[in-house]
């Protein structure tokens, strides 16, 4: 049953590392989702669920150039691995077989449409 | 760069972090803060610095829950020491034996040596108010020196607590062992044995005693009431509901009468040295003894709360003289002891507290101490001796690159490994022997886990791992690894030295020891069978309860009446106890001679039970006036100067006796007080039967007197005392130490010798080859005999010369405190050095033997 497991945040996080494209790291993670969720991020969480998601695979670290603002410490990098697109992939379709499952009436009723 | 987040955070969270994340977490942290920075400047940037630091600071990230090899090496290391420890057990077996069996009896002594101390120490402090709760004890000044005593005058209390602002409460007690018996308790037809205490009104704000039914600040309204224990109330109404109102029969001395119960307390604790069943108001006391109401005599004793922050040294020289400014007649002067400190110093030194049963205490902890360290010295040796065996090892480690810190850690957590063993085994065997120990002991006490228990097994194992651990650890690990691996290594002159310093020490404890037991058991011997001047073989003692005097007197009619029976008389005053003193006038009396004279009194037949012999003259004639006649003692009658005493008169209290007989000096109480001036007075009946019975009869006799009494008091309990139980009461705290001493100094010597043993053993191997080369040039197996134990006999001759004179120093010091003392003869020094001597060659003679006696050619011939 629990062939891929993503918690909510870590799918978000997950979701923004394929955006960014090879230019995800630490800050640049946590700016995107901020900027586009509108939510704070903080930084014990998202290195929480960088670990969280390196150990179980779906993502892979490289380290990165070392610049003058981070004063010497270089960047990680993160990049989906094949595991992590199968999981993102997996949790989309689940959610999607359960939307087309929920009886129209029920959308309209609540309004969300 | 000009700004930076704030250091201390920063190098908090590079602490905590985990070190494969450090680097670049701390990249971001920084990066942050510097968009930060430049959008909402540096107080708010630091601020939200701090609060991603603490929001870091979760599992995951944290360096304590990380998957990484870091943390398994001390835990590697620990596993491995554990094993290498556990193989070089296996592979020595018969020095991890010595080790074990030595420091798991040194263990055991130590346990059950602190059990009983903890358990003296905690006697008498159970009161709540301990640290102000003092008692008054009155000093005699005398020509011999100054006589402390604990009674004190009957209105004393009331006066100190009403004219000393210091004084919070004070109380008057008559406590148990005041009286000379337990009185008789009535009810119905039970009747049963219980102890008295009289108490003023103050008792319950003094002492902590729990009141369960009864008002406890009106207890004892009149002196008809009486209180009674929780027990006996049991016992004797098989409930303690509605006791309070019952009317109960009082059957003791002069006390004799009905009392209504208005209260039921709990009894006191275990560790309490007042043990007492019921509890009378003091009035009652006084309104039958007129004479403790006036200042000029001496029987209850006096207990006061001190207020706090009082200053004791100023209070003392404040009450000195309070009995002089009350009776200008007397000459006594006050001083207070804390109570809870009379338990362990309960002797007078010239009018001071000079010790007591603490010097037993610290005797008792010092020989506890001397067996733990004499089995860690064995650990010591061994594990130094055999390190050549290990050599290669720590050789080997030290090339791979072991720090010397880490061998230290390893030989230390050998010496806890086997300690702990060993506190296991130690525990074992102290709950094993508990049960015996606390026959001898005369306690009752039980291994319970508390939190004092538990805190010093800590410290007596921690004590051990290091005190057992540290020389072989620091001593091991400081070798050259170089030297070591080419098997160049020479034992230097320094650690000789301080293994054979070690040895000495041990046997110097040892032989110390064995001269103490034996000087102890000497003394004891020969206080035995001391000839007191009386005879205390086959004489019961039993009293005659509830009776009137005649029938007491036609009872010992009977009594006299029974074959078995060689005399029977009565007693009011046994030999054993002291019973108050009185000072004699006489004709010709000078002010130099004022003088107590210890006040005996019996009955008829007294003297002639207890075989004390007359020098001159003969016990009065019962001619209606027992006081018209009085014996003295020749102590007495020394020190009065008298010549022909027989047919003077001297007086006391306004009485007039004559002088009918002088009997020789006879012992009382303990051999510890010197011969006192005494003198008896002989009354017709006396409360207290004495009885000598033909030897070889006893029990056949005792069973014809109980039916005897039966008859004469039927109801009344049948209790009789041979005259040496009570006699050997007096020197219980001698006769325990002579039996613990005793089993202590057996297991030093054992754990000693087990020490020297491995060391023989380990020297005979090491010499196996050389030994094999004398041997084959021709030497002699005495001569190798001769070689191999001449250097054990040195260690203990020295030893043996440095314990002679400082055991004298401490059986002199032992024997000080006994007025009548054997000499100490110069054999118990010497015969004690031979006979550790003798022990340490037997224990290495047959190590010796076996090696001197080997074939050369096993020795020589494998390489």
């Amino acid at each position: 049953m629990k062939k891929y497991y993503l918690g909510e945040f870590e799918e978000i996080v997950l979701l923004t590392i394929g955006i960014l494209n090879k230019e995800a790291y630490g800050v640049s993670i946590k700016n995107e989702i901020e900027a586009r969720l509108k939510r704070d991020v903080s930084m014990g969480a998202l290195h929480t669920a960088l670990i969280r998601l390196e150990d179980k695979g779906y993502i892979r670290s490289s380290n990165g150039e070392a610049t003058e603002e981070r004063a010497g410490r270089p960047r990680k990098y993160f990049e989906i691995t094949a595991l992590g697109k199968k999981a993102i992939a997996y949790s989309k379709s689940t959610r999607e077989k359960l939307w087309n499952a929920i009886p129209k009436i029920v959308l309209e009723l609540k309004g969300i449409r | 760069m000009k700004n930076s987040p704030p250091k201390v955070f920063l190098n908090f969270f590079r602490w905590y972090c985990h070190p494969k994340l450090v680097d670049h977490i701390e990249g971001d942290l920084i990066e942050v803060y510097q968009q930060r920075l430049k959008k909402s400047g540096e107080k708010k940037a630091n601020i939200k610095f701090i609060i991603d630091v603490l929001l870091l600071l979760r599992p995951g990230i944290i360096k304590s829950i990380n998957r990484s090899t870091y943390s398994l090496n001390p835990y590697a290391m620990l596993r491995h020491n554990f094993l290498i420890s556990l193989r070089a057990f296996y592979r020595h077996k018969s020095s991890f034996f010595i080790n074990l069996v030595g420091l798991s009896s040194g263990m055991a002594c130590a346990l059950l040596i602190y059990l009983w101390v903890h358990d003296e120490l905690i006697i008498d402090k159970f009161n709540k108010k301990d640290s102000q709760l003092f008692q008054v004890l009155q000093n005699f000044h005398r020509d011999a020196g100054i006589q402390t005593i604990e009674g004190t005058q009957g209105p004393l209390a009331v006066a100190l607590a009403q004219e000393m602002p210091e004084v919070e409460y004070a109380t008057t007690v008559v406590p148990p062992h005041w009286f000379s018996g337990k009185g008789i308790i009535t009810f119905g037809d039970a009747h049963l044995k219980a102890s008295p205490q009289f108490v003023s009104k103050d008792y319950f704000n003094v002492f902590s005693c729990n009141v369960v039914q009864g008002d406890i600040r009106n207890l004892l309204p009149d002196i008809n009431s009486v209180a009674i224990s929780e027990e006996l109330a049991l016992n004797l109404f098989h409930t303690t509901d509605n006791v309070i109102g019952k009317l109960v029969q009082w059957n003791h001395q002069a006390f004799t009468d009905t009392y209504h119960i208005t209260g039921v307390f709990e009894k006191m604790p275990a560790n309490a040295t007042a043990q007492f069943d019921l509890l009378f108001n003091f009035d009652a006391f006084v309104a039958k003894r007129q004479w403790d109401q006036n200042w000029s005599n001496s029987d209850p004793s006096t207990f006061l709360i001190i207020k706090e922050g009082t200053d004791m040294a100023s209070f003392n020289n404040k009450i000195s003289g309070f009995i002089k400014s009350k009776n200008p007649e007397a000459e006594s002067t006050l001083f207070v002891q804390r109570f809870s400190d009379r338990y362990l110093n309960g002797s007078y030194d010239n009018g001071v507290p000079s010790g007591g049963r603490i010097f037993y205490i610290r005797l008792i902890s010092i020989i506890g101490f001397s067996i733990l360290t004499i089995a860690c010295i064995n650990f010591m040796n061994l594990s130094t001796a055999k390190a050549t065996r290990r050599l290669k090892e720590v050789g080997v480690k030290k090339a791979l690159g072991a720090a010397r810190r880490t061998l230290i850690w390893q030989y230390l957590s050998e010496s806890a490994l086997i300690s702990f063993i060993s506190l296991l085994l130690a525990l074992g065997v102290t709950f094993m022997l508990l049960p015996q120990f606390n026959i001898f002991s005369g306690k009752n006490i039980s291994l319970e886990f508390d939190f004092t228990l538990v805190v010093s097994m800590g410290v007596i194992f921690l004590l051990t791992s290091i005190l057992a651990g540290s020389y072989p650890a620091l001593y091991l690990s400081g070798f050259n690894p170089a030297a070591i691996v080419k098997g160049k290594l020479n034992t230097s002159i320094g650690e000789l030295f301080v293994r054979k310093g070690l040895v000495i020490f041990q046997f110097t404890i040892s032989v110390i020891l064995i001269i103490g037991v034996l000087v102890v058991y000497k003394q004891m011997e020969y206080i035995q069978n001391k000839n007191l001047g009386y005879n205390k073989e086959n004489i019961i003692t039993f009293e005659m309860e509830g009776q009137p005097l005649e029938k007491v007197e036609s009872f010992r009619t009977e009594l006299k009446k029974i074959p078995g029976i060689i005399h029977a008389g009565t007693f009011g005053h046994n030999l054993t106890g002291d019973h108050g003193s009185i000072e004699l006038d006489w004709e010709g009396k000078t002010p130099e001679q004022r003088m107590n004279f210890a006040n005996i009194e019996v009955g008829v037949d007294f003297i002639e039970t207890m075989g004390i012999e007359f020098k001159e003259g003969h016990s009065p004639t019962m001619n209606g006036n027992p006081e018209s006649q009085i014996i003295l003692n020749e102590a007495a009658i020394q020190i009065m100067g008298m010549k022909d005493p027989i047919g003077k008169k001297v007086r006391y209290w306004g009485i007039e006796s004559e002088i009918v007989g002088v009997t020789k000096n006879f012992n009382f109480e303990s051999l510890h007080e010197p011969i006192k001036p005494s003198f008896f007075r002989v009354y017709p009946v006396m409360p207290y039967f004495i009885v000598k019975i033909q030897g070889g009869t006893e029990a056949n006799t005792i069973q014809q007197i109980h039916k005897l009494y039966k008859s004469f008091a039927s109801g009344f309990p049948f209790e009789y005392k041979f005259l040496d139980e009570n006699y050997a009461k007096l020197y219980v705290a001698e006769e325990r130490v002579s039996v613990l001493s005793r089993y202590f100094a057996g297991i030093a010597i054992v754990i000693s010798c087990l020490g020297l043993l491995g060391l023989a053993a380990f020297t005979a191997e090491r010499r196996v080859k050389e030994i094999g080369i004398r041997k084959v040039l021709g030497s002699s197996v005495f001569g190798i005999i001769y070689l191999l134990s001449s250097e054990f006999t040195k260690i203990v001759l020295v030893s043996i010369l440095i314990a002679l004179p400082v055991s004298y120093l401490i059986t002199n010091y032992w024997l000080d405190g006994f007025s009548f003392k054997i000499q100490l003869e110069w054999w118990y020094f010497i015969g004690s050095g031979f006979f550790a001597l003798f022990i340490a060659w037997l224990t290495v003679g047959t190590q010796v033997l076996r090696t001197a006696k080997a074939n050369p050619v096993n020795s020589l011939k494998s390489e």
